[in-house]
């Protein structure tokens, strides 16, 4: 344990538990880690440090490796270990629950789920009208919208990048032709949808998504 | 997003075929004992006939009934916008387009490509049309606006569409 004696005496409880305050001025102040507070029920986010002062004395170097609880020095305060366990890297944040999550499953694994995002959005193009579900419809929106836009543009690379999304080339290649027409004027919101009467056999509630 | 309920906006019915206009009078359609509703889909099977059309009004009024589809021939590139398929005159408010004249014969729905919306168009007319009314060259590149307005009608007083979309050629099991 290279952990030196705390000057201060460990503060609150006569435990053997050390408390955070007394740790902290223990060790080199090099590091601006933000401990998470024992009482926040946030989720553990520790940002790395992106200047460190690197001043001469520095001598043990614990200042960029975060917190891990895991290994445990028996210092925690916290009070409960559900916020600590989740690993964290580059800020990303993970919650136990759905919040902030925009991207529709479809109750798919993902291959299939883009799959069947290309087939409908190449159906849609070729047939200016279809019949899906609403969240199928809702979760289409942004690829069609995303087709569009490589066709405004034209070059090659752009068509290239669209042939290789839309399953039949014949649409990709009528897409170019006709988009800068109908769609010169219009900046983004290239679908509609026009909610109906559900499906008969699972009750789904049904959409119609047309190109405006 | 809707900018408003109204179905026919929403379908874009108005605006694509129609301007914004105010209902006066109400016309009920049926497809054999099937009721259409604004953007109800109906298969071409069953509109093979002429739909029943039940005008209210009373019967010293003379009305036009226009059948068109938007959607020619097809919803993503409707170059033949729009497809006529029913032109009627001169029916007697309360009654049924049996009773006016037929200017153009009624063509079944059937739509190559895609879903397509056919639109049933009531205006009030003025005064009793006779043989004024020539027949559209042909039934492509139809206008209804135009059409109106080559003949006085105004605005119309009703309006219902449907959707439609080619069957599958065989049956599924």
């Amino acid at each position: 344990m290279a952990i030196p004696m705390a000057t201060a005496t460990p503060t609150d409880s006569a435990s053997r538990v050390w408390s955070m305050s007394s740790l902290r001025s223990a060790l080199p102040s090099a590091t601006t880690c933000r401990m998470p507070s024992s009482t926040s029920r946030r989720p553990v986010t520790i940002r790395l440090p992106v200047s460190s002062p690197s001043p001469l004395l520095l001598p043990s170097f614990s200042g960029l490796s975060p917190v891990n609880p895991l290994i445990s020095t028996g210092l925690p305060d916290w009070k409960s270990f559900e916020n600590g366990f989740k690993i964290i890297d580059g800020g990303g944040r993970v919650y136990a629950m759905r919040h902030g999550r925009r991207v529709p499953k479809l109750n798919r694994p993902p291959d299939q789920r883009k799959a069947l995002l290309r087939g409908l959005t190449t159906q849609l193009l070729k047939h200016g009208r279809i019949k899906t579900t609403r969240a199928r419809a809702s979760a289409m929106r942004k690829f069609v919208d995303k087709m569009i836009t490589l066709a405004k543009d034209g070059s090659l690379h752009k068509r290239r990048q669209a042939l290789g999304y839309i399953y039949e080339k014949q649409i990709v290649h009528a897409l170019f032709a006709e988009v800068p027409d109908r769609y010169g004027e219009r900046n983004g919101g290239y679908t509609r949808i026009i909610r109906t009467l559900p499906r008969r056999g699972d009750n789904a509630p049904m959409a119609y998504i047309e190109l405006v | 997003m809707a900018a408003s309920v109204d179905p026919l906006v929403v379908g874009r019915v108005i605006g694509d075929v129609l301007d914004m206009y105010i209902p006066t009078a109400n016309m009920s359609v049926y497809f054999g004992p099937k009721h259409i509703t604004n953007g109800c889909e109906i298969k071409p099977s069953a509109a093979v006939n002429p739909p029943k059309v039940n005008i209210s009004g009373n019967s010293d009024e003379l009305y036009t009934l226009v059948m068109t589809d938007p959607d020619a021939p097809s919803p993503s590139e409707p170059n033949m916008r729009e497809w006529v398929h029913w032109i009627v005159v001169d029916i007697p408010g309360g009654t049924n387009p049996s009773k006016g004249k037929e200017i153009l014969p009624y063509m079944e729905p059937r739509p190559p490509v895609g879903i397509h919306r056919y639109i049933f168009v009531l205006f009030r007319q003025n005064s009793p049309m006779g043989p004024m009314v020539q027949l559209p060259p042909s039934r492509a590149n139809f206008s209804t606006r135009m059409f109106a307005g080559h003949l006085d009608l105004g605005l119309p007083v009703a309006t219902v569409y449907f959707n439609a979309q080619k069957e599958p050629a065989s049956r599924r099991r």
